[in-house]
């Protein structure tokens, strides 16, 4: 049937819009920090999943050139780019998890809506 | 001279990888250090502006590389003159600095702040000269999390708890901005952006639905970034609780050069495609309520720097309407206003900054009878007022008259209007506190004791801030001739 | 940590995971891998090394100063080597036409610039990892235990 087999073909895409969809919801609506933070990242892993799938080329073989290779090769132009997105997403991820580690420390609670409370009652 | 602009780039980040050692052999070295790589960025921000004035834009390729394999620097008119923009205004705010973070931070993080503000300065003028996709997504990324350390560094929590909220939603910015990327470069096959806009006329024929998506992703990434209407809710905050030089940096800069890179990119990417999308429409619609309400909201507020936050929200609607709107006169005017608008705001935030320094104080009402006592700062604190309101004779009339013409010359008369009447919401907040700053008075009349003007090096910064600005309202066909408008 | 049978297997596992590290980041021009993967995994060394060492031990071998001289070093490394484009008349990260010497395709001595920036990197990108890992930890450490 045609949707089965256009669902078969681009799975990968539907895993990851359905990863960005949770990772999206994770981070917008729960409340604790440490949840949110994790929410962002798997939002930033569905887009990496995105971008590295679409470079597969079927029947392809690694994009390694040495004697005696030959044929058609995984396009290693996403695998490139996504590694330099990795570290930013650690560095974002690091940076974020020393703002909730002083966050705590000051405020004594982790949850997101306690925090805004007792600013706007300091403001 | 072709390397003058990658050089630029190069040395604030050699700056910002070696002031950590300097500042720990010598501590005063550092900010000397620090604020000469901001001068030598300067200089040849402006010797490559001059360059592209006379000869015309041009191209750069790292590593001899030719494209579509290598990286790609491309310098045209406008990355030049926002350079110059970057660079001049930066170098200015950290002299300024110099002397304030001895106030407002504590011992331990003041050379990370050294190092964050150059980083950043590198990563800025990495974003306006940008030729191929990708590496304008790194730069935007070093640049959003550079401002988010500058707002960081001050260690109070209200300012972690904004940074908190300003990095959450940047990174949900980037995350959009990266799926787009990864969307066009599915159906073009490249990164650099003359090659995908010579292969995006197939594309549209062949995907269309992968470009809309593309577009939307791309205008709400670079929305969130940039404080567009809605996705505006982390920038009062973060404005308003950073150090007072941060402030002056984000607000004048950091947030434009997101909008120059959102239009670098429907310009030079998609071009003639979005003929039939209705972008401008949409981005226009955002942008007037953006004017509207950003006004209105900073009635409402006691804070000053919360005020000038807001305000903020309102004059990134203008830039983005002028360069909607797409007559040439708008997007002169939309341009200019980057310019004048860094200018207004970073005295704005610098004069805070001075009151904060001298009296502590931080409330709108507190600024009651300062103006005696603080003449140079609240001198240069009224004139970028009414720069801002649109007094003639400075540059916030400049470009708000640009941009009314060009929005009658591209057929919608209506957006002048709301022009007009967003100056006068402006006046109508900007006002009180200049008039009691120099005509009232404190209720005990306890002002005074002791206060005196902020020290030379905070004043200087703000003094030439407040020159260029009468030099742009006087003189503005050189600002003009420099963006290659003529008329 | 006082468990002896996990001091001892990881006094015998640290020096084969440096070692991996260290191929990894050596060879990435010619196989998948270069800076960042061979530096979090040298970083991820000494993070073995502190939990189960304890910082204090850790940081008389591998102190701030250290670290803050690697990264620094590192960094400019990288900027330094792209400049020698420049000053042999080419433009910015230039590699073959700068001078660097390119050996033969597929072997270790090959690719000119590329190996020596990733040696800096990738010591770099292992003592930011440590970093990051020291800055999270002497919070917990300075307020006790919740």
């Amino acid at each position: 049937m045609g949707i089965i087999d256009i669902l078969y073909d681009n799975f990968h895409y539907l895993v990851a819009c359905l990863l960005f969809l949770i990772g999206f919801h994770t981070m917008l609506t729960h409340s604790n920090l440490i949840k949110k933070i994790m929410g962002m990242n798997i939002m930033d892993t569905a887009v990496f999943l995105l971008f590295i799938s679409s470079g597969f080329v079927r029947g392809g073989k690694a994009p390694i050139v040495g004697p005696g290779t030959e044929g058609p090769y995984v396009n290693p132009i996403p695998s490139a780019l996504i590694l330099t997105g990795i570290v930013i997403a650690v560095s974002i991820t690091a940076f974020a998890l020393s703002l909730i580690v002083t966050l705590y420390k000051q405020y004594g609670t982790l949850d997101a809506d306690k925090i805004a409370e007792l600013r706007t009652k300091e403001r | 001279m072709l390397h003058l602009p990658v050089l630029a780039v190069v040395i604030s980040l050699l700056g910002a990888y070696l002031i950590p050692l300097i500042y720990h052999f010598r501590r005063n070295l550092a900010s000397v250090v620090a604020v000469g790589i901001s001068g030598l960025a300067l200089c040849f921000s402006a010797a490559t502006a001059v360059y592209v004035s006379r000869y015309g834009a041009f191209s750069y390729l790292l590593g001899m590389w030719s494209i579509p394999w290598g990286i790609e620097v491309y310098v045209d008119r406008m990355s030049a003159f926002m350079m110059l923009v970057i660079s001049s205004i930066t170098f200015l705010v950290m002299l300024y600095a110099m002397e304030d973070v001895r106030h407002e931070l504590t011992e331990a993080p003041r050379k990370w702040y050294w190092t964050l503000n150059l980083l950043l300065l590198a990563s800025m003028m990495g974003v306006v000269m940008a030729g191929d996709l990708f590496n304008l997504f790194v730069f935007v990324e070093i640049s959003s999390i550079a401002a988010c350390g500058t707002i960081s560094v001050k260690g109070d929590r209200r300012a972690v708890e904004a940074t908190f909220r300003y990095l959450v939603l940047s990174t949900l910015g980037s995350g959009a901005l990266l799926l787009s990327i990864a969307l066009l470069y599915m159906v073009t096959g490249n990164l650099n952006m003359t090659y995908i806009s010579g292969e995006i006329q197939k594309a549209a024929f062949l995907y269309p639905k992968n470009l809309y998506a593309a577009l939307t992703f791309m205008v709400v990434g670079f929305g969130v970034k940039s404080a567009l209407f809605p996705l505006h809710s982390w920038l009062p905050d973060a404005h308003s609780a950073a150090p007072a030089p941060s402030s002056a940096v984000l607000s004048g800069l950091v947030v434009k050069i997101y909008i120059f890179a959102l239009f670098q990119v429907l310009s030079r990417v998609f071009g003639p495609v979005i003929a039939g999308i209705p972008v401008e429409t949409v981005v226009l619609l955002m942008a007037t309520m953006a004017v509207v309400l950003g006004s209105v909201l900073a009635m409402g507020q006691k804070e000053l720097k919360r005020m000038l936050a807001y305000s903020t929200v309102a004059q990134v609607g203008y830039v983005f309407m002028g360069l909607a709107l797409g007559a040439d006169r708008a997007v002169a005017g939309g341009m200019m206003h980057i310019l004048t608008h860094a200018l207004m705001k970073s005295s704005l935030f610098l004069a805070a900054g001075s009151v904060l320094y001298k009296t502590g104080k931080k409330n709108i009402t507190d600024l009651a009878g300062l103006g005696p006592r603080m003449p140079v700062t609240m001198g240069v604190f009224s004139l970028a007022a009414a720069s801002m309101i649109g007094v003639p004779l400075l540059g916030g009339f400049v470009s708000k008259w640009y941009l009314a013409l060009g929005a009658t010359d591209a057929g919608k008369s209506f957006y002048a209007l709301i022009i007009i009447v967003s100056s006068f919401l402006t006046a109508l907040y900007f006002l009180p506190p200049v008039i009691s700053a120099f005509f009232g008075k404190q209720p005990d009349d306890s002002v005074g004791k002791g206060i005196d003007e902020a020290p030379a090096v905070m004043l200087v910064p703000m003094v030439i801030l407040s020159i260029a600005l009468l030099g742009v309202g006087l003189f503005p066909s050189l600002v003009l001739g420099l963006l290659g408008y003529r008329g | 940590m006082n468990d002896m049978v996990v001091q001892i297997i990881t006094r015998i596992l640290i020096p084969f995971i440096e070692v991996f590290a260290v191929y990894v980041i050596f060879h990435g021009h010619i196989s998948p891998g270069g800076s960042f993967s061979g530096g979090a995994i040298l970083g991820a060394s000494f993070v073995l090394a502190t939990l189960v060492f304890g910082t204090a031990r850790f940081n008389r071998k591998f102190g701030h100063m250290v670290s803050q001289l690697v990264e620094s070093v590192g960094g400019s490394w990288y900027i330094l080597v792209g400049l020698f484009g420049i000053l042999a008349g080419a433009n910015f990260l230039t590699n073959k036409l700068a001078g660097f010497g390119m050996g033969r395709p597929g072997y270790l001595f090959s690719a000119g610039a590329i190996p020596v920036i990733t040696i800096g990197l990738g010591l770099k990108v292992g003592s930011t990892m440590v970093t990051l890992f020291h800055g999270l930890i002497e919070e917990e450490e300075n307020h006790g235990d919740h």
